[in-house]
């Protein structure tokens, strides 16, 4: 019965709670602030590395912020429809893939919301084939699309999981122009869909993650399920900044073999791509803005006392944090770099 | 040894508390296992690794098993996976056997959720290895076999089957979901409507204005009458005899495993678990005519098949790092907050923590069988509750279910109301709602299967001719339908005479 | 979708969202004139014959319960615009939504009745609100 008499108390003590003026002081940041995801997922990575972050903001600014996986089109809605601050919103290099991929529901983001500061880098993106695949390396895909094989790869469309697949696109028609339409997606859904394709045959290579596929790497050749990573898509300074122990069986200085250089998809002949999946803030284009500045000043704080990096780390989470005005041009030169190889592979 | 030191006072512990949340969460109406899970993942950081899960399955196996209870007593499921507990756990309870509903409900969970936990630890890596020969085509051809059950669960064939093809349409109302391998492209939303339904509708908020508002605001039509606790309810009844599962072995070592199989493949949904239980004992019956008035044997099929999704779900997650349903995606969280992959090597580099989360499992669906069965007399009170007091709680209650379910939008709380008006009407014209929902269940699943069968193999043949275990599928697909005819058949002939 | 032969289709991904729809509908045509021809005599006879409002509706309960749902579900995100992220939005529309909708479908308004009808709208919505909002954490409008 104690919960129903602590209810009874807080509705004893609610009136005070209403009274109480929302904001502490004007250029204060609200008591409960909401933070949307992209993300529909509670398990996934978007939630886990939003919930670190908010976790942190929340005990340093001694407010509520509460992490809601609504999504990215209501996640957008929401941010849109609240300038006071109560609203703010954590996603990630989709919110942008998904405008250039002309995806219905991704305006431009760098026009219409306040982009950064940045948090965080997943540095697992990664393509893989089937252990006991004729193509065992990024090399022999590129050779195998240049001598007229079809080369099929599994992705989602219209974003993270698709620009490296754009990326090997636009390396092979630099490489060996006209040769880069025998690289053709198999669009499909979850990992679970892509894994299941390999094992089907229906794809000779996936997009998957270190995370989620190394155990697969590790099985016997014989066994159906036995995968190879060919390329993982994180810049080499990231990945060297992973812990050690690297993920699971896979040390750090294994996962660097799937790098650039070690592993090259060229961007235009002398640079190699890469693409790090980062997460990064985004607020109401009418924010106040300095709540905004509240909030970046105390991001800066918190990974200048270093504990958060130990805590991102730990879950293969790389810490990145760039101050807000940074991080927008830095994203904005990112953006820009993609446009040209989506468009590149686009005007066949 | 290893293992002893994790299974302290604390683990057993968080385990009972786990399944009682889990039950109270999945007996509200709104409220589903899935959210308890996702509400007490933070909690599980500062636990530990087998301290988090022991609390998670907690609530994971108490969600589903809690579900029975609305829908055996108000007529509501409690979760989308007890659907067709209602079809005859609730006019048991206006039979005046609620009660009676309730106790065999609970042992056919128990017994479901023993089944598909000894699968798990037995099995788990072959089963694992057999899900992933179940490519888009044989997935397309389990969710036809469990729509073939809309034929089964009709009154009447033809508007039956209109009904469920109506569910499927209205469920492919939004975007052709990206995230499960769709194109994002919006179809069948009016462009005024744009805003709102770029996901289309929800399945929770369907659900819950289909059974929950549309039941009140059809007693509301009528008055609120019969004195003022629910039509002619009366407490007590048949007394339970165990004996009432005397020639029900089959049907649940049937339901187990249909339930357990469902749970492994990933992505062809929870829900299917119950309907396809259902269907085939309907199916099997020598007496089908009984089904939808109150036969227990409906109860046991739909009661032990979603509480073996239980243990099957979590074969995928444990085999392959793949949930199996909506719960144990949320499940995966908890292992990576604590810094641990699951997949093909999980349970081989693990086997402290499997052991634990198997025992925690079996003691989840001990303390769910006995807090049940000690609860019962007094959650069976519910209905004696005036209605004034009870519908407007429920009401509140969806409300909240409605709103949380995609963790706050609103459109999900108006959804609710369309529905609970499209359930009334429904009513008025005759639409059967049993089919409609299973339609719009299965609807989104069957539209990706069936499409991207088509784009990867370019050939309609390729249905017939890629596995054996294909053409098993279509041996029973044909089964269930000319089942469904000819009991259809005898029907008409009864009522003709 | 385009045919090559009787069996062999190609699929475009850009157009692959109508597929589906356009099978479903074509199917619930068929269905509907099935139904049409097998019961359109019936159906048309309960149209034409049958009175245009069904009779002993009790409308006050009816449309009392829809009004107040409507002016519930509406009010509850404005209301909770005031206090954001608190859920106190659902909290203050709640007692007020119970209070009115067990009133409504009260058939002997006495003071006992009403009372007890006010106690629950004011328990129930605090013990949720406070659990799932405060102890919970869950959003609520």
């Amino acid at each position: 019965m104690t919960g129903l008499f602590k209810s009874i108390a807080a509705a004893a003590g609610f009136a005070a709670m209403v009274a109480s003026p929302v904001l502490a002081s004007a250029a204060d940041l609200p008591s409960n602030i909401r933070l949307v995801i992209g993300s529909k997922s509670t398990g996934g990575d978007t939630y886990q590395n939003s919930a670190i972050v908010a976790e942190a903001l929340a005990k340093k600014l001694d407010i509520n912020v509460k992490v809601d996986a609504v999504g990215s089109s209501e996640a957008f809605k929401a941010l849109q429809r609240d300038s006071r601050g109560t609203t703010i919103m954590i996603f990630h290099d989709q919110s942008y893939l998904g405008n250039l991929y002309g995806v219905r529901g991704y305006d431009d983001i760098f026009d219409n919301y306040v982009v950064g500061p940045t948090v965080a880098i997943n540095p697992g993106n990664a393509y893989l084939v089937a252990k006991n695949s004729p193509m065992q390396s990024m090399e022999d895909v590129i050779a195998a699309a240049a001598a007229g094989q079809r080369v099929r790869v599994a992705i989602q469309a219209g974003g993270v999981s698709e620009i490296g697949f754009s990326a090997l696109k636009n390396a092979v028609k630099v490489t060996h122009p006209g040769a880069e339409e025998n690289i053709v997606p198999v669009n499909t859904g979850s990992q679970a869909d892509k894994n299941q394709l390999m094992f089907d045959g229906q794809a000779d290579v996936i997009n998957g993650s270190v995370q989620a596929n190394e155990q697969f790497t590790q099985l016997d050749a014989d066994d159906q399920k036995a995968m190879r990573f060919i390329w993982l898509t994180a810049r080499e300074e990231t990945i060297e900044q992973a812990n050690p122990e690297g993920m699971g069986d896979t040390t750090r200085d294994e996962l660097l073999a799937f790098t650039t250089p070690n592993v090259s998809v060229t961007l235009d002949g002398s640079k190699d791509f890469t693409f790090d999946k980062e997460f990064f803030f985004l607020f109401n284009k009418d924010m106040d803005a300095e709540q905004i500045a509240a909030i970046d000043t105390a991001l800066k704080e918190i990974y200048a006392a270093g504990d958060i990096q130990k805590t991102q780390k730990a879950s293969f989470f790389i810490p990145n944090y760039k101050p807000q005005a940074e991080a927008a041009t830095y994203l904005k030169a990112k953006r820009d770099e993609y446009r040209h190889v989506i468009d590149a592979i686009a005007t066949n | 040894m290893e293992l002893l030191s994790i299974l302290t006072p604390m683990f057993f512990t968080l385990v009972t508390a786990g399944t009682v949340i889990g039950i109270i969460f999945g007996a509200i109406p709104g409220m589903t296992a899935t959210m308890a899970v996702a509400v007490c993942l933070p909690l599980t950081y500062s636990l530990g690794l087998e301290n988090g899960l022991a609390l998670l399955l907690g609530l994971y196996v108490g969600g589903i098993s809690g579900g029975l209870v609305p829908a055996i007593l108000l007529n509501i499921p409690g979760t989308p996976s007890s659907i067709t507990t209602t079809l005859d756990g609730y006019p048991m309870t206006q039979n005046g056997e609620g009660e009676r509903a309730l106790k065999i409900g609970i042992t056919s969970s128990l017994i479901g959720g023993l089944f598909s936990l000894a699968a798990l630890y037995l099995f788990a890596p072959a089963l694992a290895d057999f899900a992933i020969k179940f490519s888009y085509i044989e997935k397309f051809l389990i969710i036809f076999f469990a729509l073939t059950v809309m034929a089964a669960l009709s009154s009447s064939l033809l508007v039956g089957i209109f009904s469920g093809f109506l569910g499927i349409f209205i469920s492919l109302i939004g975007a052709y979901d990206i995230s499960r391998g769709g194109n994002g492209e919006l179809r069948l939303v009016p462009e005024s409507l744009e805003y709102y339904l770029e996901s289309g509708f929800s399945l929770l908020p369907v659900l819950i204005g289909l059974f929950g508002l549309a039941t009140i605001l059809i007693e509301a039509e009528q008055g609120m009458k019969e004195g003022q606790s629910l039509s002619g309810v009366k407490i007590g009844g048949k007394p339970f005899k165990l004996s009432i599962f005397k020639g029900q072995f089959v049907n649940l070592f049937r339901s187990s495993a249909i339930g357990t199989f469902v749970g492994i493949l990933p992505g062809v949904g929870g829900s299917a678990a119950s309907i396809l239980a259902y269907s085939q004992e309907k199916n099997f019956s020598k007496t089908p005519e009984k089904f939808g008035k109150g036969e227990p044997a409906g109860v046991i099929a739909s009661e032990s098949a979603n509480n073996g999704l239980t243990g099957g779900a979590l074969v995928p997650l444990l085999s392959l790092g793949i949930p199996g349903d909506s719960t144990t995606a949320i499940l995966i969280g908890a292992f990576t907050l604590q810094g641990i992959q699951v997949g093909p090597l999980f349970i081989g580099n693990n086997p402290v923590t499997w052991d634990a989360m198997i025992i925690a499992m079996l003691v989840a669906n001990i303390v769910m069988f006995l807090v049940m069965v000690f609860a019962i007399r007094h959650l069976a009170k519910v209905v004696t509750v005036p209605k004034n007091i009870l519908f407007p709680i429920i009401l509140m209650m969806c409300v909240v279910g409605a709103y949380t379910i995609n963790y706050g939008v609103m459109f999900d709380v108006w959804t609710l109301l369309i529905f609970g008006l499209f359930g009334y009407l429904a009513h008025k014209i005759g639409l059967e709602i049993a089919p409609f929902i299973i339609g719009f269940i299965l609807g989104p699943s069957a539209e990706i299967y069936f499409v991207k069968s088509l784009e990867s193999f370019g050939t309609f043949s390729i249905f017939f001719t890629k596995s054996w275990i294909a053409g098993l599928l279509w041996v029973l697909i044909a089964i269930s339908i000319a089942f469904s005819i000819s009991v259809a058949r005898k029907k008409n002939k009864t009522e003709n005479e | 979708m385009s045919f090559d032969s009787p069996f062999h289709v190609t699929i475009d991904f850009d157009t692959s969202h109508m597929i589906f729809p356009t099978i479903i509908a074509i199917i619930l045509g068929i269905l509907f004139t099935a139904i049409l021809i097998t019961r359109g005599r019936t159906m048309l006879a309960t149209i034409t014959n049958g009175p245009w409002w069904p009779a002993g509706i009790d409308h006050m309960r009816f449309f009392g319960t829809l009004v107040l749902t409507v002016i519930y579900f509406t009010a509850m995100p404005s209301v909770g615009d005031f206090f954001p992220n608190t859920g106190l939005g659902f909290y203050l529309c709640s007692i007020p939504y119970l209070f009115a909708l067990s009133t409504l479908f009260l058939h002997e308004r006495t003071r006992r009745t009403l009372l007890i009808a006010g106690a629950n709208a004011l328990i129930a919505p605090t013990i949720v609100w406070y659990i799932l909002s405060e102890l919970f954490n869950i959003s609520l409008p």
